[in-house]
């Protein structure tokens, strides 16, 4: 009895824990305000860098990082392990450190002599490096998990191997990868530390809905309450996509055999 | 005594400064613990509850803020500092003078608006008659030792701060002074926030710094001396 009371106070605990700060935000929000506030071109500029950035580094994290998981999903080479190992990297890599490699390898005097940084494409890179990995990650699974005996029959059947990624494994992995999207473009909506060392902080051009909570958490710190909520509703939004998503994808494996036949 | 008895028995003294201070203030007390960042983030810390026994600040209205507020006691000048542009030692946009900043394409990083150098910057822009060049600008730091770093990097063509902070990466930048007319009034502040349970310490650590010895630091590290020389005649 007491027992169970414990890991009932625990739960309680963990859950009050997590939930406290978003409540606080939501809170501590001065609802007269809000419409003035949403309206503020300081907000509505780091909405649409946040959207544009975002949707431009999540556009290329699908065209390159699906055949880039794909491979690594198929083949089976030396080092294989290791080249894994360096897509999840950026995952495990503090933001900061992001920032400093992306500015020694795109600076001006970096590697590749580029000048990108201060620019969007600099907030696109910053939020594509720090995301991706989520995504393919997760795609290497799904792709991993499509069942080998259909695409050899879809093969057995005349099709070939651009038709039977087409036709039988992108509908098979779908699931898998619209969930790992889901993860990334929440993790690059979010991103701060890389992009702020890496494409620095101007309205309209460079500031994203995190650059600003920062800046106008000294300024107005109402406004930044204000951004605050608005990326966690975002969030919420995207991490209920993936929900969704994944309970789809659960369906769509069951059901596949039995409609292929 | 060992470990954490000892912590507990000598109280150190946290230290919340401008960035501009990173360098010279561990001189002043090595023994201190700082929080170095935008005087503007450190005071809204404060105001938040952030246990800082010292609040050292790039301008005199922060602390006074804070004092108004019943926040800090009344702060007092520690020290004064002049405003320069820097430039890469590479100099790839190829500024000579502040007028060269309204070339168009110069990628001109400034701190914020809140951040004190940030607020400088645009007096002296103003008082010169060059807010224009204010649209080159390609990135609005959080501190003062962000735009020097970006500078120094060489991604950002030219960047006001604090003519200290250049000193700090000799061989990396160039500095171009400013006319004394045009420069803002830049004196620090420095106060012993209410809520310290160390103020004791606190005390003796903004003592040090107005001591004889505080002062020769300061001054060495390029600082000016916290009342402005009378001119003679």
């Amino acid at each position: 009895m007491i027992r169970r009371a414990l890991v009932f106070a625990a739960t309680l605990l963990a859950l009050a824990f997590l939930a406290l700060p978003i409540v606080a935000i939501f809170a501590r929000l001065s609802w007269g305000q809000l419409a003035t506030q949403l309206s503020s071109s300081l907000v509505t500029d780091a909405l649409v860098v946040s959207l544009k950035t975002s949707a431009i580094a999540q556009a290329l994290v699908l065209v390159l990082g699906t055949p880039a998981a794909f491979v690594l999903a198929s083949h089976r080479f030396r080092g294989r392990s290791l080249v894994v190992t360096l897509v999840e990297l950026p995952i495990v890599m503090p933001p900061a450190v992001a920032g400093i490699g992306l500015l020694a390898a795109f600076g001006r005097f970096g590697l590749l002599h580029t000048g990108i940084p201060f620019t969007q494409t600099a907030v696109v890179l910053a939020v594509a490096f720090v995301s991706g990995p989520l995504y393919v990650r997760q795609a290497i699974a799904a792709f991993e998990a499509v069942d080998e005996t259909l695409v050899a029959a879809s093969r057995t059947l005349g099709a070939g191997p651009v038709k039977t990624f087409f036709r039988v494994v992108l509908p098979l992995a779908r699931g898998g990868l619209g969930a790992g999207e889901a993860l990334a473009f929440a993790r690059g909506l979010g991103e701060f530390g890389a992009t702020i060392m890496f494409a620095g902080s101007l309205q309209g051009v460079t500031q994203t809905l995190p650059l600003a909570v920062y800046q106008e958490f000294d300024v107005n710190f109402k406004l930044a309450l204000t951004l605050g909520g608005l990326l966690v509703l975002i969030s919420a939004a995207l991490l209920l996509t993936l929900k969704w998503l994944g309970s789809s994808s659960t369906s769509a494996f069951r059901f596949a055999p039995s409609t292929s036949s | 005594m060992t470990g954490f008895a000892a912590l507990l028995a000598k109280a150190t003294v946290t230290v919340y400064a401008a960035a501009s201070l990173t360098n010279v203030f561990p001189q002043i007390d090595p023994g201190a613990h700082y929080s170095f960042g935008g005087s503007n983030t450190l005071a809204a810390q404060i105001q938040l509850g952030a246990p800082a026994d010292v609040f050292a600040s790039a301008n005199m209205t922060l602390p006074q803020q804070l004092f108004q507020k019943g926040l800090c006691t009344q702060p007092v000048v520690f020290t004064r500092n002049t405003l320069v542009l820097i430039v890469p030692k590479s100099n790839p946009a190829a500024i000579h003078s502040v007028y060269d900043l309204q070339k168009p394409g110069v990628k001109l990083d400034v701190a914020a608006v809140g951040v004190p150098v940030g607020s400088y910057t645009r007096q002296i822009l103003k008082n010169m008659g060059l807010t224009s060049v204010l649209n080159n600008v390609v990135s609005n730091e959080t501190d003062v030792r962000e735009v020097l770093a970006k500078v120094a990097l060489g991604e950002a063509d030219a960047g006001f701060v604090y003519s200290t902070d250049a000193k700090t990466v000799p061989g990396q930048v160039t500095v171009l002074r400013m006319p004394a007319w045009a420069q803002p009034k830049v004196q620090y502040g420095i106060c012993v926030v209410k809520s310290s349970p160390n103020a004791a310490a606190a005390r003796a650590f903004v003592a040090r710094v107005m001591s004889k010895a505080g002062q020769a630091k300061l001054l060495a590290a390029g600082f000016l001396p916290r009342v402005k020389p009378k001119t003679v005649g």
